[in-house]
């Protein structure tokens, strides 16, 4: 009995740890021959050419119109997974194991001139495995999911104007958590929830967005969303968001220049759940709609080959969704300081620390975050590609402010791409 | 009310999307200058060079290569004797010349760079400016250039038409007589279809041959295809993606302005840009760049490095680096002894002496 304790308390501990899958791409470099530091200063972080070229509905900018679309090459379709052996310490005790820790198949290309899509399915991986005839687990490592299905109408307005439609990575994540070094360790504001409220705002979300870019550096971002995830919406009304980004300096912000933003996003939560109507597509119109907000900013520092990023960001969720105490709005506030530093050549090998923190109100102080992680990346490959990485990652996390619960998680893995 | 603003928005939107693919069917039937024969994108992996293309109205013969390559050295096509087409594109120079600008008749200084005769017939456009379709009509150019060779096309033909030995030569490549200018240009592009730099330590490596470049060389070709960002524009066997890129190189030379691209396609997204030249054999004519404003190989390096030139038309591919001095050191090390190429029929081409050119 012990044993199946200590077994449900790892795989939820993994789980709960666990960000969303981050991203690669290999079918692009498949495609152009180039090799992945072309877009990634390692991947999955993108680089500034890199940034240009998802911002270009990807395609080389300036090259619109002489790129081959997904009829004339090889099915653009890659695949990421990643496995090793985690250690899980707390005051219950040790585990250890070996896993598989995810699973992207992703799918882009271009379309047409200026027309170009991108998709990513994520299969549920199950802990018991698959081949396991017993009942499937409850705590799978990996939710199966169509975490991003869009198509982009780029350069409507030359480089001003372009339009993303479908579930996607909303650009209010300045900082992407989906390209980010860490895999175990999310960054926690992202992914902290607040009471009867189901926006997330790691989540990919259902929607629109608008999107330009100037050769003045600036660049900006608005959409509409459900703000309900990749689930039906729970409510008619539909929610908005707004990024504004400067860049000072050569560069994008990504691997060169300097990068300031601030993003908002407001959006209405159901306080009745659900209401009289529901779609057959699932959405449903619950009642009492009530507004929730999250302001932030961010910045992003280059010098050489090191790039430091922080973003704080504070959330105000409306009384009548504060279950916990509904005579006050539910107010927190949290962010992370990161930098990571490429090294050797081609930055074959990466070494990153990161600090997150999330200050929930003191009612709620339980839900108290600070996570210290380091992480280093060696990545194999010659010319062609380098698509392996040995992966070391480790976080030492306390939640809760009193008395704390003390986590130890360290992963030694292999994350690989094709 | 709302819902009307958003249906027009809508309907906007769709208008748009309608006419940016209008605008993109148009385009590819656009005029010679703008997109006709250039590159389409992928697969543009570096590679070894594949064959010569060679159009359908000038085939290759021996003869005909004979031909043009005693053509390509007589300094009888310009207007006083003094130029020929190996003067500014000689083959001691890597087949440009020692620039930084060329020295044409007179000596006249040109306004930019002599780019390289040696494969240039893997490019579909031809000068920096890509002005001309093909190298017959490339060919054309220098010889009625008032600053290059300063003569006429008609004063050429008639001029190789009084050297007996030219016209029995051409009546034997072309069988018939007297000699046009669509001729003389068709021998000289035949020639200059020879000059093809193969044979590279590269080339020797990616078919196979592992201990063709050293250690270090192999670092400065992940970092030429990676993290250094060239493959971006040089790619393919050519290492050239063939179109135009306004690095915000700095002018110098003749002309204090040089709009590149733009006096050709008159679009402001072509103002400075010039045509993407191949990086083989690179090592052999320094200095580079359509002005020849960076001395080194070195220095072109640390320009990317630095993310290129101040240009309010700074092409978007154009990003600063972050190299390391090591991985500065390897890159240059890749272009100087992996693509230096091996080909005796192109390192080993010594010009024709006068006294053996036909008469």
């Amino acid at each position: 009995m012990k044993r199946i304790y200590i077994f449900i308390l790892i795989i939820s501990a993994i789980t709960f740890f666990m960000p969303d899958r981050a991203h690669a791409i290999p079918a692009f470099a498949r495609k152009y021959g180039f090799t992945c530091t072309m877009c990634h200063t390692a991947y999955p972080k993108l680089n500034d050419f890199g940034q240009r070229f998802r911002d270009n509905g990807y395609q080389i900018p300036g090259q619109e119109g002489y790129e081959k679309n997904v009829f004339e090459i090889a099915p653009p379709i890659s695949l990421r997974t990643t496995t090793g052996l985690t250690i899980y310490d707390s005051k219950q005790g040790t585990t250890s194991g070996f896993n598989i820790y995810g699973l992207d198949l992703l799918a882009a290309g271009v379309l047409h001139k200026n027309i170009s899509f991108l998709l990513i399915y994520t299969p549920r991986i199950d802990e018991p495995a698959a081949d396991y005839t017993g009942p499937q687990g409850t705590n799978p490592s990996q939710l199966g999911s169509m975490e991003s299905a869009n198509i982009v109408f780029s350069n409507i307005i030359h480089d001003a104007l372009n339009l993303r439609i479908g579930r996607f990575e909303p650009a209010y994540q300045a900082i992407s958590s989906h390209r980010s070094f860490y895999i175990m360790e999310p960054y926690e504001v992202y992914t902290f929830t607040t009471p009867s409220n189901s926006f997330v705002f790691a989540d990919n979300q259902m929607g629109a967005e608008a999107t330009g870019h100037f050769r003045s550096g600036f660049k900006y971002a608005l959409g509409v969303v459900n703000g309900n995830g990749g689930n039906p919406d729970n409510n008619t009304y539909k929610d908005v968001y707004a990024n504004l980004f400067q860049v000072i300096g050569k560069g994008d912000g990504q691997s060169a220049g300097q990068r300031i933003g601030v993003f908002g996003y407001y959006g209405w939560q159901p306080a009745v759940l659900p209401g009289p109507a529901a779609a057959p597509t699932g959405e449903t119109n619950g009642g009492g709609n009530k507004p929730f907000y999250r302001l932030g900013a961010d910045l992003s520092f280059n010098w050489s080959t090191l790039n430091f990023e922080v973003l704080y960001m504070a959330g105000v969720d409306d009384k009548a969704l504060n279950t916990l105490d509904p005579t006050k709005g539910y107010v927190y506030s949290g962010g992370f300081a990161e930098l990571d530093w490429a090294l050797l050549t081609n930055n074959g090998l990466i070494a990153s620390i990161i600090y997150n923190w999330v200050i929930p109100p003191d009612y709620d102080n339980a839900r108290t975050v600070n996570a210290y992680s380091v992480l280093m990346r060696y990545y194999l490959g010659d010319w062609t590609a380098y698509n392996i990485a040995l992966h070391g990652e480790y976080t030492y996390r306390e939640t809760g402010k009193n008395s704390p619960r003390r986590e130890n998680l360290f992963t030694a893995l292999v994350d690989f791409a094709f | 009310m709302r819902h009307v603003k958003l249906f027009m928005s809508f309907i906007f939107l769709f208008i748009q999307s309608v006419l940016m693919i209008n605008a993109n069917a148009d385009g590819l039937s656009g005029s010679a200058f703008t997109t006709i024969n250039i590159h389409s994108l992928g697969p543009q992996r570096i590679g070894d060079l594949r064959s010569v293309p060679v159009p359908v109205g000038n085939p290759q013969s021996p003869m005909k290569i004979v031909l043009g390559k005693q053509l390509y050295f007589d300094t009888r096509l310009s207007k006083n004797d003094t130029i020929s087409c190996a003067t500014c594109h000689s083959p001691f120079m890597g087949w440009s010349d020692a620039g930084p600008t060329s020295t044409g008749i007179h000596g006249q200084k040109g306004p930019r760079r002599a780019p390289p005769v040696s494969d240039a017939a893997y490019s579909s456009l031809q000068f920096w400016d890509g002005r001309a379709a093909s190298l017959e009509e490339q060919a054309e150019g220098p010889m009625q250039n008032p600053v290059e060779m300063g003569n006429t096309l008609d004063n050429v033909v008639k001029t190789l038409n009084g050297i007996p030995g030219y016209v029995e030569e051409f009546k034997q490549v072309f069988g018939e007589t007297p000699i046009t200018i669509e001729q003389v240009v068709k021998a000289i592009a035949a020639f200059e279809r020879t000059v093809v730099t193969s044979d590279s330590p590269f080339d020797r490596y990616v078919k196979g041959d592992d201990n063709a470049l050293t250690d270090d060389e192999k670092e400065g070709l992940e970092i030429f295809n990676g993290k250094a960002h060239c493959t971006a524009c040089h790619w393919g066997g050519y290492f050239s993606d063939g179109r135009f890129h306004n690095l915000g190189t700095a002018q110098t030379g003749p002309l204090k302005v040089d709009d590149g691209r733009y006096a050709i396609t008159q679009d402001q997204e072509d103002r400075g840009a010039f045509k993407t030249p191949t990086i083989r054999d690179a090592v052999r004519r320094p200095p580079y760049m359509h002005d020849g404003s960076e001395k080194t190989l070195e220095e072109v390096v640390e320009f990317y490095n630095k993310g290129g030139g101040d240009d309010p038309n700074l092409d978007p591919l154009i990003v600063p680096l972050g190299l390391s001095n090591e991985e500065k050191k390897d890159l240059v090390l890749f272009m100087e002894a992996a693509l230096i190429s091996l080909n005796p029929g192109v390192a080993g081409v010594t010009p024709i002496p006068p006294s053996v050119l036909p008469k």
